[in-house]
């Protein structure tokens, strides 16, 4: 082993304060170079044991550490606030979309004839009337066709001429007899009273009954 | 078992005051010594001991886990602080402060310490700081590689060649210092 590998040897054993071992203690007494860097090693470990044992009780003044638990605390104690905020937010949100469906519904309900739109008919324009007596009254001049099984209506109830296109199951459906052979749709107008139920009809082109 | 500086890190981000307390315990004081032995100025380490604590909870924190430990990251938000002081000018308090308390006073002249500090912060960085971390914080070779994030040999071949330059730098200091191997 050479001066230059005894180098690190010689470095860990002044770091450990550790005596040589033989082998280097030998090497020690003939080498002038490798000695004196065995002392210069040794006195700047025995300084940085000084500086060490120095700076061991010195830290930052406890204001420092006061200082920053309260900059914490004060930061965090913030934080929550825009949960807060966006819960509620997300809360008022929800709260007008479900108050702006049930109006929307309800708009929906009253511009449809559920009777007509649940057998798949398709209303195009609506017209109102003042029912001045039930819907037979309709039929006779009007060509309306009242509708067999159909509630009566109220004096003064407010009722609906749609125009809609029938198809021959929707028609069935109110009772009016069929060509079973038709299979396009109808132009008709409905009279619906103020429940959405049909009371009346009149079919634009009668050709197929 | 003790909780992890990153598990501490986690905690304390989601506003836990008693885990950003046992960071700061545990990891405040190195930080100051390291400050206070690259600077050489207390004022400087309180400072930037503090600082590192106001960013590390800042919202401009930019640890990242898989990048490297905490310690790792402290450590080197502490070094670009004080190499901001420095760029602003030399801070010539601190030792001599440091000097008044020397409780081995009469073993080591003020002037030795004085040298030896200002030897220590003259060095470049990447010696310094592994004087400091191993030999003054008394850290293992891994301990210190992950810190610095080079590898161990690398630690070990920086040690040896900063012990020879500081011996070097303070060759005339070695028969006064004497006294010390006694």
């Amino acid at each position: 082993m050479n001066c230059k590998e005894r180098t690190a040897e010689i470095v860990e054993y002044a770091r450990r304060r550790a005596e040589p071992d033989m082998e280097l203690r030998a090497h020690l007494a003939t080498c002038s170079g490798c000695g004196e860097r065995w002392e210069a090693e040794r006195q700047l470990t025995s300084r940085f044991r000084i500086m060490r044992i120095r700076a061991e009780a010195r830290r930052a003044p406890e204001a420092r550490r006061e200082s920053l638990m309260r900059d914490f605390a004060h930061r965090h104690r913030r934080a929550p606030m825009p949960a807060w905020v966006w819960a509620l937010s997300a809360a008022a949100a929800l709260l007008f979309a479900a108050l702006l469906g049930h109006a929307a519904r309800n708009r929906l309900h009253e511009r449809a004839v559920p009777a007509i739109r649940t057998h798949g008919a398709g209303a195009q324009q609506t017209i109102f009337y003042e029912a001045s007596t039930d819907a037979s009254a309709l039929s006779g001049d009007d060509d309306f066709i009242a509708l067999p099984y159909a509630p009566p209506l109220a004096a003064g109830e407010l009722i609906r001429v749609v125009h809609a296109d029938l198809d021959r199951d929707v028609l069935a459906s109110m009772g009016i007899d069929v060509d079973p052979s038709w299979e396009s749709e109808l132009p008709a107008e409905v009279v619906v009273g103020e429940d959405g139920l049909p009371r009346a009809l009149r079919i634009a082109d009668n050709t197929q009954f | 078992m003790p909780r992890s500086d990153e598990e501490l890190y986690r905690l304390m981000r989601k506003g836990d005051q008693d885990a950003f307390a046992e960071l700061y315990e545990r990891r405040e004081p190195a930080l100051y010594r390291y400050a206070l032995h690259t600077s050489g100025s207390s004022i400087v380490a309180e400072e930037v001991a503090h600082e590192v604590f106001v960013q590390l909870m800042g919202a401009g924190a930019r640890f990242d886990e898989r990048r490297g430990s905490l310690e790792s990251y402290l450590y080197g938000v502490a070094r670009n602080l004080i190499r901001v002081v420095r760029r602003q000018g030399p801070v010539e308090e601190a030792i001599d402060r440091a000097v008044e308390h020397d409780i081995l006073g009469d073993l080591i002249s003020n002037e030795t310490m004085a040298a030896l500090h200002r030897a220590l912060r003259e060095m470049p960085d990447r010696y310094r700081d592994v004087v400091i971390l191993c030999d003054l914080e008394e850290r293992s070779y891994e301990d210190v590689a992950r810190i610095i994030g080079h590898p161990i040999g690398t630690v070990r071949s920086r040690l040896h060649r900063a012990r020879a330059l500081l011996s070097a730098k303070l060759k005339w200091l070695n028969a006064p210092a004497e006294v010390l191997s006694r």
